[in-house]
């Protein structure tokens, strides 16, 4: 179980403020990790940061023990780094089955793509993401038809179709019912030890379930690192979250 | 509307069909004795097919709102009527008449290389090509969308326009290039008015139809469509959109090209009136009103557009006026309340036709 | 134009005299953007029909002057109006349909202007027309040494300047400013605190619609009336907002920078290459800003 990502003194700054101030992290392979912190803590930043969606102002991200910061998004994905978005990004215009198809991405050349067409994708794969995100009986429906809950899954099989070697999931519970949540955690439980996992969530209940090591981020820094319980029991952390009420009321 | 592909106009076979026998029927005008006058305006309506075809892969299925079709347009048709001028030159003659009148003695450097036809072809073919590389390439790589690449593109085809209008001496200026005689390539003449011509023209415009349509239903075209929803999710899917934007630029502009060079051998004629802002624009109501993930609906569209204009031109003098005025008010229609043109209508129409047997397995969201 | 005399050799007077007239150049631009500006700033529309709106302004000069005997001075309010009821109807009628479209706005608005232009050719014909410039004074030169600059590119210099401290006045010190500008920064928001904003949108695109009457009237003056004259602004138009950044300082700095290149680049060569030059040059600057000169700083999320 070696490194896979690490993020060095990463900083975004604009003018005197900072988004991300000094922020160091590390994630090992096969772990998964819980981001949370308050609103304006710098989570989704971080995720810009790492994906190569933002420019950083300062620090390292190191992926794979080779530096990305400076590499564009697209080489960046292909390095595997794969990433769900806050608000689901799927193509509404395009049917279920086309757009984990879109997701396969074998070649990325747009000239051997012209040659290619769609009943040679690999069919073991497709399936088993089609199972794992249950979207079995959708997959002629046009994607913006789905319910949110059915959205939020399809961009998470459409990031696993990639097969990346780290997942970064940006709230992916969020706006979905409860039983909907249950059914991610479901799908969760299942990725933990296969894939590399950064979650970011607001969902205490969620992270209870599925989290092994929590991160918490306050003001771009980090407060706090650990199990459940010890993070839970920080008075930092408790400071932070609503005075010293303590996380678990801020679900 | 469920989303689900039941409907017949969905079903790729049934589109396939449905261009063969399009072009199948109007491959059948010339048998019909037409007029030779007639014809060539069937001839030209062809190329105004192309020009909306062009318009509706880049902007309809691209999501690229390039109001600068007339670009690769404009520069194909000036080489090309560059070749067939100096078809007609000859060593004893060397210098086209419109410049003699504007004081040049020897034929300039630029104009030397299409003395040889074939080098002709390949500058109408290269030029626009390259020039389109690289101006896709500028916009692209800064990630310019929407209502900038409108911009942009408008703003580069009026700087061709005033270059054709200015640089008198090697475009003639307002005049424009008048070849006096038919293009001649291996020893044959196509003349202009002959059933030759015409299926030349129809021949290309299924060629570039069917591939565009062929390339739509690869990966390729899932993906030019999957950026047009939404680009940095494709991006973030590890492909890069810039170079995907440029190829269908590129390929929609050498539809615009091919149809610059059909325009020329046609019409005997190249004038700035091919780099008109309203022109350019024309293309894309074309592809508009017929719909715009329709290439078929494209077609349909610039040929009863233009037929439409002819005949009331032909009636009088007060509906010629009335035509441009009938065609904004059409545009205005259609984008207000038919967003998806006539193709989205017949859609709509064909959703009440039940085919039986048919599964969904072996059906799919296809665009038309 | 002939090929060997292309090239103007540098001569100091007539050049200065070039760079006074690159100002007045960019003030006729930021004339013709300043509309364009605030509608695309505060609604993101395109208006492809601007050209038109300034096409709209100088006949309804022409005819004011014609049937009104209204004097010219007095024909610039008149113009501000009359084209921002037009304004008005257009954004009620068709704009506010399409604001979840914005491309299609931009279409859309094309066919207003293809309507416009088509309706003004059948009602007034195709020929020019001539707006009467009064007093008679700003139709001479003003001279001091190697300077001949026309007294009416001066005035439109002053009352562009005018226009758009007035402008930013509106917008940076009266209640309705800070309305255009909450609704511009989060029209959700906005709308929780009670600001309406439809009503908003069809003021702003009166307004700026209205700016482009009185472009129209004053550009009447400068050069000759016709229906298509609209295309002969509006692309200048558009590049001064788009590298402007598509806020009013932005279009101001911009509309001085290529107005003085232009008369720059016309004065060495000639006016139709200088502007096939600025263009191409637009083209590279925007690859490496694709923001424009004055990007407006916004936190993502």
């Amino acid at each position: 179980m070696g490194v896979l990502l690490e993020l060095k003194d990463l900083t975004k700054a604009y003018d005197t403020y900072a988004v991300v101030d000094h922020l160091n992290l590390t994630i090992n392979e096969g772990e998964l990790r819980c981001l949370i912190g308050p609103n304006g803590a710098g989570k989704t930043t971080t995720m810009d940061l790492i994906t190569g969606r933002q420019k950083l102002t300062g620090g390292k991200v190191i992926f794979d023990g080779r530096e990305i910061n400076g590499l564009k998004e697209h080489q960046i994905v292909r390095r595997g780094i794969g990433r769900k978005f806050q608000v689901p990004a799927v193509f509404r215009d395009l049917s279920v089955r086309e757009n984990l198809e879109v997701a396969f991405n074998r070649t990325p050349n747009p000239f051997s793509n012209m040659l290619m067409f769609f009943n040679r994708t690999d069919k073991k794969r497709f399936d088993e993401i089609v199972e794992l995100s249950g979207l079995g009986d959708r997959l002629d429906h046009k994607a913006g038809f789905l319910s949110h809950g059915e959205t939020q899954w399809l961009e998470i099989g459409m990031v696993l179709t990639q097969n990346p070697r780290l997942l970064l999931m940006d709230e992916p519970t969020a706006g979905m019912t409860e039983q909907e949540t249950l059914k991610t955690s479901e799908i969760f439980k299942r990725l933990k030890g296969a894939h590399t996992l950064v979650v970011v969530e607001h969902d205490m209940t969620f992270v209870r379930e599925i989290a092994e090591t929590i991160s918490v981020l306050h003001l771009g820094k980090l407060l706090a690192e650990g199990p459940m319980h010890q993070v839970e029991n920080d008075p930092k952390v408790r400071e932070v979250y609503l005075g010293a009420e303590g996380i678990s009321d801020a679900a | 509307m469920n989303g689900q592909s039941s409907n017949i106009y969905n079903d790729p076979k049934a589109q396939w069909f449905a261009y063969i026998v399009l072009f199948g029927v109007l491959a059948l005008i010339p048998t019909f004795g037409t007029e030779p006058f007639q014809l060539r305006v069937f001839s030209s309506y062809a190329v105004y097919a192309m020009l909306a075809v062009s318009a509706s892969m880049v902007w309809g299925f691209g999501g690229i709102l390039s109001l600068g079709q007339g670009i690769p347009y404009g520069l194909a048709a000036y080489c090309m009527g560059a070749t067939m001028q100096m078809q007609f030159q000859t060593p004893d003659d060397p210098i086209p008449s419109f410049m003699l009148t504007n004081e040049l003695n020897e034929l300039p450097s630029v104009w030397q290389p299409f003395w040889n036809t074939s080098v002709g072809l390949i500058l109408a073919l290269g030029v626009p090509t390259v020039v389109m590389v690289v101006f896709g390439f500028l916009m692209f790589q800064a990630r310019l969308a929407g209502a900038f690449i409108a911009i942009m593109t408008l703003a580069m085809l009026n700087a061709f326009y005033s270059m054709a209008q200015d640089l008198q001496p090697f475009t003639a200026g307002f005049n424009g290039i008048s070849p006096p005689n038919a293009f001649k390539a291996f020893g044959v003449e196509v003349d202009p008015y002959s059933s030759m011509l015409y299926w030349i023209n129809l021949g290309v415009l299924a060629l570039v139809t069917l591939g565009s349509k062929y390339m739509l239903q690869s990966k390729f075209g899932t993906l030019v469509r999957a950026t047009r929803d939404d680009a940095e999710r494709v991006r973030f899917l590890g492909y890069s959109v810039a170079y995907y934007q440029i190829v269908v630029f590129v390929f929609a502009g050498l539809i615009a090209t091919l149809a610059g060079i059909l325009w020329v051998m046609t019409q005997q004629y190249v004038s700035p009136t091919a780099f008109e802002t309203p022109f350019s624009i024309y293309m894309v109501i074309w592809a508009a009103v017929g719909g715009r993930h329709s290439l078929f609906g494209a077609i349909v569209a610039a040929i009863v557009l233009n037929y439409l204009q002819t005949e009331l031109a032909d009636i009088s003098d007060m509906w010629q006026k009335a035509w441009l005025l009938i065609l904004g008010g059409i545009f205005i229609a259609v984008v207000l309340l038919l967003p998806r043109g006539l193709a989205g209508m017949f859609e709509y129409l064909m959703g009440f036709i039940k085919i039986g047997g048919r599964n969904s397995s072996s059906t799919r969201v296809s665009e038309n | 134009m002939s090929v060997h005399d292309f090239w103007t050799p540098f001569s100091a007077g007539p050049f200065v005299n070039a760079l006074f007239l690159g100002f007045t150049l960019g003030a006729i631009w930021l004339l013709a953007a300043l509309g364009l500006t605030i509608i695309y700033g505060t609604m993101g529309v395109i208006n492809m029909a601007h050209g038109e709106f300034i096409m709209v302004g100088a006949y309804f000069t022409f005819l004011l002057q014609t049937e009104g005997g209204i004097p010219w001075l007095a024909c610039l309010p008149l113009a501000f109006i009359g084209v921002a009821i037009l304004g008005w109807i257009v954004e009620r009628l068709l704009i506010r349909h399409l604001y979840a479209r914005p491309l299609d706005t931009l279409l859309a608005t094309w066919g207003v202007s293809l309507v416009l232009v088509q309706g003004v050719r059948l009602i007034f014909g195709g020929e020019p027309q001539y707006v009467a410039v009064q007093p008679h004074a700003l139709t001479q030169s003003a001279e001091l040494a190697f300077i001949h600059i026309p007294w009416l590119r001066i005035f439109i210099l002053g009352a562009t300047l005018a226009l758009a401290a007035g402008t930013w006045a509106i917008l940076y010190k009266t209640i309705y400013g800070i309305r255009v500008r909450a609704v511009m920064q989060n029209k959700e928001m906005a709308a929780s605190f009670g600001i309406n904003a439809q009503q908003v949108y069809g003021m702003t695109f009166a307004y700026g619609a209205g700016l482009a009457g009185i472009a129209g009237a004053m550009f009447g003056g400068l050069k000759t009336v016709f229906p298509d004259m609209g295309l002969g602004y509006i692309v200048e138009a558009f590049l001064v907002v788009v590298t402007g950044g598509g806020h009013l300082f932005g279009s101001i700095y911009s509309s001085a920078i290529l107005g003085e290149l232009n008369s720059v680049f016309s004065y060495f060569t000639n006016s139709t290459f200088a502007r096939f030059v600025l263009f191409v040059l637009i083209v590279v600057f925007l690859r490496f800003y694709p923001q424009g000169l004055f990007p407006e700083t916004k936190a993502r999320r």
